[in-house]
């Protein structure tokens, strides 16, 4: 015998605002993840040079672990930096 | 024996001319060539800016490879580039069997030299602070 009905399921919580991040690469089929795409993985660095965790960005599991190795890829390549603030 | 397909982005000292760059250019597919290679494409992407300085240099001369080999041709050619002088870096990377040819696409190949970085203030935060130092996130 269920409970007797309190509120029903409860809606799902969204903590601040804003809707929902969905993963770029999930979105758009044709947006490979390159290693030598410098621009496409400069988007998901901060100014300093670190990889953006996908809770901000919202990407998916399984592309930010492509992408992150894309990163650090490029990196090897200096097609992108580790820092950005760099001993002159 | 393994026929595998693999790309290989090298980048070159941007000092020695055109004609020098060329001639490595030469020089490199004629390796790949003698390893039993065969290359389906080679695209130059001419001088670029590096995201940081290697070897004190500030751009180089891009040039992607794209062939088939087997391993042991690869790594025959990978231990070549590494004894040519006029190359800084390069990468080797195994290509799915069904993946597109390396498209010359605008969002690589053509970009001008990238804008030499801002001297931004330089806070001296540390690297491994939390994660609070997130600046552009993007706007998704």
């Amino acid at each position: 015998m269920p409970k007797p009905e309190r509120g029903g399921p409860r809606p799902p919580r969204r903590r601040g605002m804003g809707r929902r991040k969905v993963c770029r690469f999930c979105a758009d089929k044709g947006m490979l993840i390159d290693h030598k795409d410098g621009r496409l993985l400069g988007s998901f660095l901060t100014e300093r040079g670190r990889i953006i965790p996908a809770r901000v960005t919202g990407t998916c599991a399984r592309h930010q672990r492509h992408l992150t190795n894309a990163i650090k890829q490029a990196r090897t390549l200096a097609l992108v930096p580790f820092q950005t603030v760099y001993p002159q | 024996m393994p026929n595998r397909r693999y790309e290989t982005l090298i980048l070159i000292h941007p000092e020695q001319g055109d004609a020098g760059s060329k001639d490595v250019v030469a020089r490199i597919r004629q390796l790949a060539e003698n390893q039993g290679a065969t290359i389906s494409q080679l695209q130059e992407w001419g001088v670029r800016e590096l995201a940081y300085p290697i070897d004190r240099q500030r751009r180089a001369y891009h040039i992607l490879l794209e062939y088939r080999a087997t391993p042991q041709a690869l790594g025959e050619i990978e231990r070549n580039l590494k004894l040519m002088e006029p190359v800084l870096r390069y990468l080797s990377v195994r290509q799915a069997e069904n993946a597109p040819p390396a498209a010359a696409r605008p969002t690589y190949g053509a970009e001008p030299a990238a804008p030499a970085r801002a001297a931004e203030p330089v806070d001296e935060g540390g690297i491994d602070e939390g994660d609070t130092a997130i600046a552009d996130g993007e706007g998704v």
